[in-house]
């Protein structure tokens, strides 16, 4: 297990890397020193302006999501105790699905805004959905709602598949372009929200990390702390059905991010500080921003979905961390 | 031996004709007694007695559906939550797994109610934790994995935590049941050195009778029997309530009672020799 004071610079080195490299790294190849000279004002070319324009909005919504969504991840794997929790299991990714397919089959609506608005809604009719059913039982609250969140995400995608049945062929591609997970909408205009959800999240969790980490042992456990344990969970629930729903709104379904960006910093640095709550935002930024270059640069004139590459990438990546950590278990 | 049970200045805990009942079940009923200031308190009553219950009405996880428990004179459920758990810390049974934290970080947890949103560790936190973790005699082992620990380490571990909490009520819900002999003599003296008011249910009879000044006997969610030791069990009680057959003597080190089970129920009774 490596100390955080140490991961911390080198994730920060990292960050800034792949800043760099996202920026550099696309259809038209861009010199780092080209890079370097266009944030410094000093350019102004084509290249500037592809900077600015193109990859500076995407890149930041990608380190944002990739952020947000690790974090949503962690949350719910810590309020439910289940290592397997993340927005998917809850059903906050197959009810944003679910709004968009909606608002494309049966309205026509095909512009960016206005489907960010209907995935938002239908991951908050999700999570209001599960909170009814299950988020004041108390005695089992969080069995019910790991039941109720599959259950309730069986149920949208089922409606998602009979909309789609009906839907034309071209409808179908949208929404199926949609659900894989995107960041070429990203504009300036639309960032500030996931930013500000983001980031909002992140204080959220830091002034609640004792109680959450409380949790970990249990509710009874927490609750003798002095923690209103039904008051955090569902708190924190809607706080990363919040998270979730802004970002999906904006790039689609993009999963496996927050089932496994939390598995890995645990591996190393284990879940008892703060700074495992920074560092898991940080890492998923990070791992967002390389899917993204990949996405960009995998095939010719052409964009790979992100979420192809998340579960591709991430499911390999995360078996063979598995792996290893069955090798090294001693017990 | 001074025997601390005739001279107690104040009263801690106060429970007041209190009765838990879910639907038409009633899981107890009517309990009254009251713990002393510094006294060692033992819970004890066969399985489905309601001690578990009991005392989750007396740490604020359930609300009783009748009568009242005052805490100094006030009613528990008056009080905050979080100023409750300032005084009362809780070890329990036992704790779920499924996470990787390292023993400080578990101890560290008893700061919780001490803490404001984003209050962080000062050096006396620090302290406090190092302190409590030397107490329970698990310094070599602070920076493990609290899941690497064997059974009794974990309870120790527990322990700790309510030494970091500063308590003045310990209460502890059978902490040493699945534990080997030795753990559980030794996480109970350990309750016992922190010389704070302690509440704990025993499953051992004999350890409740070397260890504690008082004892609550419960028998189907009623209270059956209170006292010293010598008081409640008895060869009486430990047929009505337990359904068992023994003798009582007096145990050479403490000189409470010692009970000697006796054998033989299967073939109506009749001992084997």
């Amino acid at each position: 297990m490596i100390k955080p004071a140490v991961m911390m610079p080198v994730v920060l080195l990292l960050v800034l890397l792949s800043f760099a490299a996202a920026l550099a790294i696309g259809a038209a190849p861009i010199s780092f020193a080209e890079v370097f000279a266009s944030l410094s004002g000093q350019e102004s070319s084509l290249a500037q302006s592809i900077i600015w324009q193109l990859r500076m909005p995407r890149s930041l919504l990608a380190f944002v999501a990739g952020g947000g969504l690790a974090m949503a991840g962690l949350i719910l794997q810590t309020v439910t105790r289940n290592p397997l929790a993340d927005p998917y299991l809850f059903g906050i990714s197959s009810g944003a699905s679910f709004g968009v397919v909606i608002a494309m089959t049966l309205t026509g609506i095909g512009l960016g805004f206005y489907l960010s608005i209907a995935a938002f809604l239908g991951s908050l009719l999700a999570i209001f959905l599960l909170l009814l059913i299950a988020g004041f039982n108390r005695t089992q609250q969080v069995e019910s709602m790991l039941l109720a969140g599959v259950a309730l995400s069986f149920l949208f995608s089922a409606f998602t598949s009979l909309m789609l049945y009906w839907s034309d062929p071209q409808a179908v591609t949208a929404i199926m372009f949609w659900t894989l997970g995107s960041f070429a909408r990203a504009d300036w205009q639309s960032l500030w929200l996931p930013v500000f959800v983001v980031l909002l999240c992140l204080i959220f969790m830091l002034a609640n990390q004792r109680r959450l980490t409380a949790l970990l042992l249990g509710d009874e456990s927490a609750a003798t702390l002095g923690i209103n344990v039904t008051k955090l969970r569902i708190g924190m629930l809607l706080l990363s059905s919040l998270l979730t729903a802004s970002i999906v709104s904006l790039c689609g379904g993009i999963g496996f991010v927050g089932l496994m960006i939390p598995h890995i910093v645990r591996y190393f640095i284990g879940q008892g500080s703060r700074w495992s709550f920074i560092l898991t935002a940080l890492v998923g930024g990070v791992f967002m921003l390389w899917v993204d270059i990949f996405s960009r640069v995998a095939l010719d004139n052409q964009e790979l979905p992100i979420g192809i590459i998340t579960a591709a990438i991430g499911s390999v990546f995360f078996l063979i961390l598995l792996y290893f950590r069955r090798r090294q278990s001693t017990f | 031996m001074a025997s601390p049970s005739t001279n107690f200045e104040s009263i801690l805990l106060s429970v007041n004709s209190l009765g838990w009942q879910v639907a038409d079940c009633v899981i107890l009923a009517d309990i009254s007694f009251q713990i002393p200031t510094g006294s060692f308190i033992g819970l004890l009553g066969p399985n489905g007695a309601g001690k578990s219950s009991l005392l989750r009405c007396l740490y604020r996880y359930v609300q009783p559906t009748s009568g009242n428990v005052y805490y100094n004179n006030r009613d528990i459920w008056q009080l905050a939550a979080k100023d409750y758990a300032k005084d009362v810390a809780v070890v329990l049974q036992h704790t779920p797994q499924q996470f990787q934290l390292k023993v400080t970080d578990v101890v560290a947890l008893g700061l919780v109610p001490h803490k404001t949103w984003f209050g962080s560790n000062t050096r006396e936190d620090a302290e406090l934790v190092s302190y409590a973790i030397d107490k329970v005699g698990l310094s070599h082992k602070a920076q493990m994995q609290f899941e690497s620990l064997s059974g009794g380490e974990k309870q120790r571990v527990m322990i700790a935590r309510a030494i970091v909490q500063q308590p003045k009520l310990l209460i502890m819900d059978e902490p040493t049941s699945h534990l080997d002999v030795k753990y559980q003599i030794q996480i109970m003296e350990l309750a016992k050195s922190l010389g704070i008011t302690v509440l704990a249910s025993f499953h051992d009879l004999n350890l409740a009778s070397a260890i504690c000044d008082r004892l609550l006997l419960l028998d189907n969610g009623h209270l059956v029997a209170e006292g010293r030791p010598s008081e409640v069990l008895t060869e009486q009680t430990l047929s009505d309530v337990f359904g068992v057959c023994a003798q009582i003597n007096s145990h050479p080190q403490h000189q409470g009672p010692h009970i000697t089970y006796l054998y033989g129920y299967i073939n109506g009774g009749k001992s084997r020799d």
